[in-house]
């Protein structure tokens, strides 16, 4: 067993391979959690290459499909999950706010996020600030993601903002915006605490963060 | 093909400054530039912030038409803006755009209606874009009921087929060709135009890729796009293509560009 070639085979796209390695070294006796951490660690070097402009969108989300198959038959294996839900980084509660319904950025964030060791809920577009608030509540999080590509909703993600001040939640949680036309201005007119554009670089600014 | 030249948009950081320091040269320029490159339509989107959206778009509007005639698409999704910037237009406008959201059928439509605008019809609502053709067809059906029995003509209608990004599903153009076949079907007076580059989001090399999707979508039945008219590559692959399929009668749209050196190569002479 060489979980290098593993690791190797997830970041040069050989979906098949990854797939035949994981089964062979699953078959073998391999400890599940160290595939897993293999797969994780690919994933770091895969959104290194996305950064780079060496790999694309298409990349993370075949990077994300791998990762999903291999989860699903290193999950039974593990006692109770023993080692994947500890190391959660910690929850995160995204959406589109009201009044856009954009969700390409909001996916890929998403599922970069889950990938990187965050414990992700996503509650879709168009939703209203008091209903992100209350299934923040309900989640637990410790980060609010709030997603849109419209300036249309700026003002809405500043209402909201300011509803958390108002019921004194402001401290409580993270709030991150990210879309196409997020900036530093965007993001002091809203009054979050980090903006932007990219998911990777969002991933990035989540995990320092809680780390 | 009808033409919506995209660059007078606030979004964009430099254009966005314009606005706000009321720079009516630059903004002037970018009108012009695009009315040489022959376009039919120019957008005006002011970006943001929203409070400020009425204000800048009055001054838009009348900072672009103090210079050329080409008709105004007014691009925003707030009503008090498009009514602010429609009270002041002086040729046809357009309205960029309705969906099958409840709020922008209330508050956009019927300002098409009293202002006898054209209008871009997108065909998503509160759920988000349809992943079938017969999904968006559901939506599009609807709003071009609603525009019809507000006293639009077909010819006034602008359909938008939408396009996905195809690095996140790569049947996303054929969903788009797909419907707008349905669409050239069903509404054979309406337009179908497009915003072009979400298809190459995520993508290297964007713009060879939105070359070949405006060349298929115009071979299943596009007739406009919103895009930059001074694209040169762009530009020939959208002529090249609307002679392909029977629609430049003795190729004299794709000849005349080409010996005004709007399309090819800048280097004089180049075959």
């Amino acid at each position: 067993m060489d979980l290098n070639l593993l690791k190797e085979a997830v970041v040069e796209m050989q979906e098949e391979k990854a797939l035949s390695l994981t089964e062979e070294y699953l078959a073998g006796g391999a400890e599940p959690l160290s595939l897993f951490k293999a797969y994780q660690a690919a994933l770091a070097e895969i959104g290194k290459r996305y950064e780079q402009e060496i790999y694309f969108i298409p990349e993370l989300i075949m990077a994300g499909e791998m990762m999903n198959t291999a989860s699903n038959l290193i999950k039974p294996l593990l006692a109770d999950n023993a080692g994947m839900t500890e190391n959660k980084r910690g929850k995160v509660l995204i959406a589109t706010v009201e009044g856009d319904i954009h969700d390409i950025g909001k996916n890929i964030a998403t599922m970069m996020m889950d990938l990187n060791g965050f414990e992700v809920k996503d509650i879709g577009v168009d939703v209203p600030g008091d209903r992100i608030i209350a299934e923040a509540e309900a989640f637990g999080a410790d980060i609010i993601g709030l997603s849109g590509l419209l300036s249309l909703v700026f003002d809405p993600m500043k209402k909201l903002v300011e509803a958390l001040k108002a019921q004194g939640l402001r401290n409580k949680y993270k709030v991150i915006i990210g879309g196409g036309q997020m900036d530093d201005k965007a993001c002091a007119y809203i009054g979050a605490d980090a903006f932007t554009t990219d998911a990777i670089a969002g991933v990035n600014i989540c995990k320092a963060w809680l780390d | 093909m009808i033409v919506i030249g995209e660059k007078i948009n606030g979004t964009r950081k430099e254009v966005g400054h314009a606005i706000r320091a009321r720079d009516e040269k630059k903004i002037q320029a970018l009108a012009r530039i695009q009315v040489d490159a022959g376009c039919d339509f120019l957008d005006v989107n002011v970006g943001m912030p929203p409070d400020r959206e009425p204000g800048d778009m009055v001054w838009l509007v009348k900072t672009i038409q103090a210079v050329c005639e080409t008709p105004l698409c007014l691009d925003s999704a707030n009503p008090e803006a498009l009514r602010a910037g429609l009270t002041h237009i002086n040729a046809p406008a357009m309205i960029n755009s309705v969906s099958g959201e409840q709020s922008r059928i209330d508050g956009i439509l019927p300002l098409a209606c009293e202002f006898k605008t054209g209008l871009i019809l997108l065909p998503l609502d509160e759920t988000g874009i349809p992943k079938t053709s017969d999904g968006r067809m559901v939506i599009a059906e609807k709003l071009v009921s609603l525009a019809k029995a507000g006293g639009l003509s077909e010819d006034q209608l602008y359909i938008d087929p939408l396009a996905t990004a195809i690095s996140t599903g790569t049947d996303a153009a054929m969903v788009t060709f797909d419907t707008i076949e349905k669409i050239r079907k069903a509404f054979p007076g309406a337009h179908i135009t497009i915003g072009l580059s979400n298809i190459s989001f995520g993508m290297p090399l964007r713009s060879l890729i939105n070359q070949s999707f405006l060349s298929m979508a115009i071979l299943s039945g596009l007739d406009s796009a919103i895009m930059n008219p001074n694209d040169r590559q762009l530009k020939g692959a959208m002529l090249a293509a609307e002679m392909l399929v029977n629609k430049d009668k003795y190729c004299q749209k794709f000849s005349r560009a080409y010996r005004s050196g709007k399309i090819g190569s800048e280097a004089a002479g180049t075959k």
